[in-house]
């Protein structure tokens, strides 16, 4: 396979996303400006010029109208992903880590850091009343403990998994913002956290070096995927019983290191026999974010490099079969 | 505006114009294809030709996503022309994905031991019961308590147990300044070093144009000498401005010291000491 390499960013990926069809990829980066790009071709629709500080998050909704993306300046902006104009604006006390529309596209859930006396929190927005971008959120839950690094909406959007950096997984009921369930997932701090396609089940990427399957409903831990690195993004095929992890050493020890080494290369495990059969390289740098497209025809992965990668399988793939 | 168009572009952009003669990049639409065609000079100065095909691929998609496909570029891609930018969009080497078949990974390390007890029959395959070929696992006198070689050796570790004394000074660890001959003091490097040094001086402030002659000159009518050194750059060769002449006899040194302080050379007054010793670590 060939890939295509979208070089739209001067600095590390921190994550991208596809919308609902697939046929728009979304990337942030370190950079200030979010990219849109067409995933078929790798062609560059346009960015989202506004933010002043690192874009650590970023979702799109449902329809694909609506872009949300959160900033290391202290802010969550809304934008018409037609045509790139900020339609919203929201000061937040410290940086903005996670960012999430529900699957009605409604409501949007976004975390904030612990940082400078100020405590994570998790804030719901309504995105129907225009005006309630830049007033106050619908419901605000401080976590006093550990920050949150990852979050999804569960089903239906009655809850909230939140991953967090001792690496606790959390239930959040959104009606009462009470806890509902709480468990000891991972010993590292949860990196990422992708559900899967039915949302029944999510995979979790922790820097201890191993990724797990959880069941939504009960956070049963389904499977665990162990590698010899620590683990930056997940994500779960929708059409074959696969997962893929990226990741590789911190970026701080990789120049030390060779490439070779360095083990950036994308790893395909085998969802319910938790072995790894397949590898693909090509970045230079760790994995930073990792997405299948909805169709599971190809992925895209983007590294601390600056690059995204879209790769489109070959046949040979899905030919491939697992011996047990 | 003619000026405004003058100055739109930076000085570097104008100089290239001006320098190169190179054909515009153009693009051509030929049945399904587009084929964009660029010039350029590389490293070598040598003009090169890119030519870039792209297969034109009609597809059938849902309403919204041809939709979407219709939407304008904006932000910094607003004046990006149709189809990919290739300063963003580059369709990278090929890659394969690498499987990984759980069978080989078991075969892998069980050949591996295998090979490694072949290799290591071949050679020696000693019993630890009764020295002979074979494993311990397998010796005949496994679990029969009798042991060939042993049983009468038993009574001679007792007659031994006197000469082991006498022995234990032979082969126990004996510190090195308890052997033989260790009272005397062991020669060390820097002491050697103080010896041939004790006569050398140091001339400094010579002329880059120094040669080894020159200075052989120099120094000749002090007395004899051991040694001598003219630092020299290594890539230059010339002069570093420096010398060190290790005489036979220290008031040779002396005499020369008392001379060349201050001696002027090649238009350059010379500074002349003792040469200090190096201090290593």
């Amino acid at each position: 396979m060939k890939p295509l390499m979208l070089h739209g960013h001067e600095r590390a990926i921190t994550q991208i996303k596809y919308n609902r069809e697939g046929d728009l990829l979304f990337s942030s980066a370190k950079d200030h400006c979010p990219n849109v790009w067409y995933s078929l071709n790798g062609e560059r629709l346009g960015n989202f010029i506004g933010h002043i500080g690192a874009v650590w998050c970023l979702d799109i909704n449902w329809e694909s109208t609506k872009f949300m993306s959160g900033a290391a300046d202290n802010t969550l902006k809304l934008w018409d992903c037609s045509n790139g104009v900020e339609i919203g604006n929201i000061n937040t006390k410290s940086t903005v880590r996670t960012c999430v529309f529900s699957y009605s596209g409604n409501l949007a859930a976004y975390s904030t850091d612990t940082q400078r006396k100020q405590i994570c929190e998790i804030n719901v927005i309504d995105c129907r009343i225009s005006d309630s971008f830049g007033s106050e959120p619908i419901l605000c839950i401080p976590v006093p403990e550990s920050k949150v690094t990852a979050l999804f909406w569960g089903p239906l959007d009655e809850m909230v998994v939140t991953g967090h950096e001792n690496g606790k997984i959390t239930q959040w009921d959104m009606r009462t913002g009470k806890q509902l369930n709480q468990i000891d997932g991972h010993s590292g701090s949860i990196n990422d956290m992708q559900p899967s396609k039915e949302g029944m089940m999510f995979i979790t990427a922790s820097s201890d070096h191993t990724s797990k399957l959880f069941d939504t409903e009960q956070l049963l831990n389904l499977k665990t995927y162990v590698t010899e690195r620590p683990v930056n993004s997940a994500s779960i095929s929708p059409i074959l019983d696969h997962v893929v992890l990226g990741g590789g050493q911190e970026a701080s020890v990789v120049t030390t290191t060779s490439t070779r080494v360095g083990k950036f290369d994308a790893r395909f495990y085998h969802m319910v026999f938790e072995e790894e059969f397949g590898r693909v390289k090509g970045h230079f740098g760790p994995i930073n974010s990792l997405a299948f497209h909805p169709d599971g025809r190809s992925y895209a992965s983007g590294g601390e490099d600056g690059y995204v990668r879209v790769h489109y399988f070959d046949p040979s793939y899905f030919e491939f079969t697992f011996d047990c | 505006m003619p000026v405004a168009d003058e100055v739109k572009s930076s000085w570097a952009d104008e100089v290239e114009e001006v320098v190169e003669d190179i054909p515009q990049s153009n693009e051509v639409f030929e049945n399904g294809f587009k084929i964009v065609t660029e010039y350029r000079r590389n490293e070598d100065d040598k003009k090169e030709k890119i030519v870039r095909t792209y297969k034109i691929e009609k597809r059938c998609v849902s309403k919204p996503i041809a939709l979407r496909k219709t939407w304008a570029k904006y932000g910094v891609a607003a004046g990006d022309k149709p189809g990919p930018n290739p300063a963003n969009t580059v369709v990278g080497e090929d890659v394969f994905m690498q499987f990984i078949t759980s069978k080989e990974e078991q075969d892998k390390p069980d050949e591996d031991v295998l090979d490694k007890l072949k290799s290591m029959a071949d050679k020696t395959v000693k019993c630890r019961t009764c020295n002979g070929d074979h494993w311990t696992l397998k010796c005949p006198f496994k679990d029969t308590g009798y042991i060939p070689n042993k049983a009468p050796a038993t009574p001679a570790t007792e007659e031994k147990r006197p000469t082991q004394v006498e022995d234990k000074t032979k082969s126990k660890y004996i510190a090195p300044g308890l052997r033989e001959g260790g009272g005397k003091r062991g020669e060390t490097m820097s002491r050697r070093h103080d010896d041939s040094s004790a006569a050398a001086i140091r001339v400094s402030n010579l002329s880059e144009s120094t040669q080894e002659a020159d200075l052989e000159e120099l120094v000749k009518p002090f007395g004899d000498y051991n040694k001598l050194f003219l630092a020299k750059d290594k890539s230059t060769g010339l002069c570093k401005g420096f010398a060190y002449i290790h005489f036979k006899s220290r008031s040779a040194a002396a005499a020369a010291i008392a001379t060349l302080n201050g001696h002027g050379y090649d238009h350059l007054i010379l500074n002349a000491d003792w040469s200090k010793p190096q201090h290593n670590n």
